[in-house]
């Protein structure tokens, strides 16, 4: 049963959607800017962009290499990430170099990587894994680090090993912070996605959405920008109901993601 | 006590980092990676001082740090300020939730095309493109911290005669601070990313567009430059934005 | 001055007979219902009816979840009741206000400023000169016996100092009621006795009004004039005692005193019977 109220705040963001889209058509009708369609003229285009064998094609394999940088890099990063938390030797071994590569932007190793590896796949899927495994290690060093020392003295108290401390209580207890930082990372592979797709130029979503503003296709340039943020929102807000439930023991969280590149 | 274990920490630190340059140079050295994909670590650092010093290196770097710190500007101004009046106000609470929910997960640089449509080559869409970056981790820190404030600090602030609107400045600013200038750290990094981003997908000048005319003519040397520079510039503006938190911060503990 | 009779009206008996005391605080039929996270009516405060006498030191005693915070942050005008008034001196208390000055369990000291800054604040919000604001933050800080603490922020402090600094801000800009709330709840016994001496030091001097807040039986009888003692679900007053000892106050001698053991057993048999006739939830 939802009362008024709860109804009316999981249909906030509909309405901000709708909202957003209502002041761009008033923009464009406004400015009279060529290159500027309209929403409308925009949504539009959609059915003819994902109508499209070759598009969706591409698109479907862009989501694919986002899939799985993502995947390894969530696997890699939370061991790297509670180990750094729980070991300040560990901590200190890693966290300069993590420092240097922060900063970098990981999609701008694509030039250097395609030398290497070339353009296929492989360079795509590895540039999405670094952009993804920062705030995920970032997050679960965090949370590891968090973990109140007297629930380790009782688990060692039970006849735990440091490796089943780390597996039974501290992934356990890092989890809500180690969710936030998978969903920090998760926007960050669409995001890493997308800008080594139009740094490499060679297929993908990026592709499509620079070759049609190479082409004069703005209508197509506007459709991919609403395909790829309707992505962006779903991946999240699905994200955000499988975290909802793994942690559902936790305080109430903030429910609004940080997302960055 | 610390005083020993810091220096073990820095020394433990440094091994990974000479590992990455030993294996590195190894890989050069036994010829496994030829040095046109791979130039040594000593050409590659060479080459960066003799570069930093030159005038139209300089001018990159300028470039690029304009549209940086023009971009982070805007999204602290915008993002401090929303979030206050939102954690402030339940009728700007209700507008701008909602909207933060939708753009907050959407991938900004796909913005980017109609960003250059619109606001053109310029700095103009690349300046926006890093706002619009920036602006959100800073949005939500401010509008967690300001809405977190202790409501006693509140209630102790209006007993000593502390009109409602001075409130907002004398007490939820500075007790949000610590949690702004966390969004402020991940803005900063955030705006050093996309700046580089931004000038690699168009750009005439600037340190992305360095690293994009050395990819074309395969400079592999003059490809690492640009990306150490902006790695360094990330480390500086993040140190000296420290400076700035621990200055900031002094009465908070753990700070 | 109207003053308005009252439940507990009948207990009042002016602190200094010599000259008759007049009410400074009225509560009037206030009752408070909070909403509870599962959208249920919680009666935290039924039909509450007290006066306060001027620099009386008033204590209001009870059990954790009998309102008695709450009833004091409606006096400190944080809180509005749902129903009925309180007054300040006979004007209706519609927010804070200097006149009514709040000490805090959890001190609520500004983290971003040190001990002088905190004490500084309240005479600058007043609008009080720099230099003669500056020489009475000074003076307070010593009277509480913080000196050489000025630059000190007070992540430096311990809880005790923590407390004396929350209340050199709190006086600082006179309030003529002081709203203290558990304030030595979250200290060790030994500092908190020795806050308690000095507290009552400091308002022997010019014996402001105090309404003080505390779940401690001795602490109550060893500092007031008048124990309020409320019970709890839904908060109600239960009785009203007058606590006739001698001031100034030793805690030694009183520790001692016959009358004093007798107030603290009377009112902790009086918790226990209630305890024993266990309200319904």
């Amino acid at each position: 049963m939802m009362s008024p109220a709860d109804l009316a705040r999981r249909a906030a963001p509909v309405f901000a959607c709708i909202g957003l889209l209502a002041i761009w058509q008033i923009a464009s009708l406004a400015l009279k800017n060529d290159s500027f369609p309209t929403a409308i003229e925009a949504i539009r285009a959609i059915p003819d962009i994902l109508g499209d064998k070759e598009a969706l094609i591409n698109i479907l394999a862009s989501l694919r290499r986002m899939a799985i940088g993502f995947g390894v890099a969530v696997l890699f990063s939370i061991p790297l990430g509670l180990l750094m938390g729980r070991s300040r030797a560990v901590a200190a071994f890693f966290n300069p170099l993590l420092m240097i590569i922060y900063p970098v932007p990981k999609a701008a190793l694509m030039p250097i990587i395609m030398l290497w590896l070339g353009v296929g796949d492989i360079t795509k899927t590895l540039v999405i894994f670094l952009g993804v495994s920062l705030p995920v290690i970032y997050h679960s060093f965090e949370g590891a680090k968090a973990v109140e020392e007297k629930m380790l003295w009782s688990g060692a108290a039970m006849g735990l090993s440091p490796l089943q401390r780390l597996v039974r209580i501290v992934l356990p207890a890092a989890l809500p912070e180690i969710l936030t930082g998978c969903r920090t990372g998760l926007v960050l592979a669409l995001i890493t996605m997308i800008t080594s797709e139009m740094i490499a130029r060679q297929s993908g979503a990026g592709n499509i959405l620079f070759n049609a503003l190479d082409m004069g296709q703005y209508d197509t340039v506007f459709a991919m920008i609403i395909i790829v943020g309707a992505m962006g929102i779903c991946l999240d807000a699905a994200f955000e109901r499988i975290r909802a439930r793994l942690v559902r023991w936790s305080e109430p969280q903030f429910d609004l993601p940080l997302s960055f590149s | 006590m610390t005083a020993r274990l810091l220096p073990t920490n820095v020394a433990l630190g440094l091994v990974p980092i000479v590992l990455v340059i030993a294996v590195w140079q190894g890989l050069v050295s036994s010829g496994l990676a030829p040095a046109a994909l791979l130039p040594p670590p000593g050409a590659v650092f060479g080459r960066l001082l003799q570069q930093l010093v030159t005038w139209t290196f300089q001018q990159e770097i300028a470039a690029t740090l304009f549209r940086l710190f023009a971009g982070f500007a805007i999204a602290v101004a915008l993002g401090v300020g929303v979030g206050i009046a939102a954690a402030a106000n339940p009728a700007i609470n209700a507008i701008v939730r909602p909207i933060v929910r939708v753009l907050a997960p959407l991938p900004k640089v796909a913005l980017y095309p109609a960003l250059l449509l619109l606001l053109g080559f310029g700095h103009g869409s690349k300046i926006t493109l890093v706002a619009a970056d920036a602006l959100f981790p800073i949005l939500l820190s401010t509008y967690y911290g300001a809405s977190t404030v202790e409501q006693k600090l509140i209630w102790s602030a209006m007993a000593a005669g502390t009109p409602r609107y001075e409130i907002l400045f004398k007490v939820v600013l500075p007790a949000a601070m610590p949690s702004i200038l966390t969004g402020c750290r991940i803005g900063l990094v955030i705006s050093c990313i996309v700046v580089f981003l931004a000038e690699m997908i168009t750009s005439t000048d600037g340190l992305g567009h360095v690293l994009v005319t050395a990819a074309r003519t395969f400079q592999a040397v003059d490809m690492f430059v640009p990306l150490i520079t902006i790695s360094l510039l990330g480390l500086i503006l993040n140190g000296l934005l420290g400076t700035l938190r621990s200055y900031l911060l002094r009465g908070f503990p753990e700070a | 001055m109207k003053v308005v009779p009252s439940r507990s009206s009948e207990w009042v008996r002016p602190v200094t007979p010599q000259k008759p005391a007049s009410a400074i605080i009225e509560i009037d039929h206030v009752s408070q219902v909070f909403q509870t996270s599962s959208r249920r009516d919680h009666l935290a405060l039924s039909d509450i009816s007290l006066t306060i006498e001027e620099r009386a030191f008033v204590s209001i005693l009870g059990p954790s979840g009998c309102g008695k915070s709450t009833l004091l942050y409606i006096v400190g005008g944080f809180v509005s009741p749902t129903s009925g008034a309180a007054k300040m001196k006979g004007k209706a208390i519609t927010g804070p206000g200097p006149d009514r000055g709040p000490v805090f369990q959890e001190f609520a000291l500004f983290p971003w400023k040190t001990v002088f800054g905190n004490v500084m604040y309240g005479p600058r919000q007043q609008g009080v000169r720099t230099a003669e604001a500056e020489a009475q933050s000074l003076a307070l800080i010593e009277m509480v016996g913080l000196k050489g603490y000025e630059n000190f922020y007070p992540k430096e402090l311990s809880g005790g100092m923590k407390q004396r600094v929350a209340l050199a801000r709190t006086l600082a800009y006179h309030p003529e009621v002081l709203l203290m709330d558990e304030p030595f709840g979250a200290l060790d016994a030994h500092t908190r006795t020795r806050l308690q001496n000095d507290l009552l030091n400091i308002w022997e001097r010019d014996r402001k009004t105090v309404l003080f807040v505390t779940h401690s039986v001795d602490e109550a009888v060893f500092l007031s004039d008048k124990v309020v003692m409320m019970s709890k679900s839904p908060g109600r007053i239960r009785q009203v005692i007058d606590i006739d000892l001698p001031r100034p106050r030793r805690r030694s001698e009183l520790l001692l005193d016959a009358r004093y053991q007798e107030y603290v057993v009377d009112i902790e048999r009086m918790f226990d019977e209630s305890d024993e006739a266990g309200s319904p939830p």
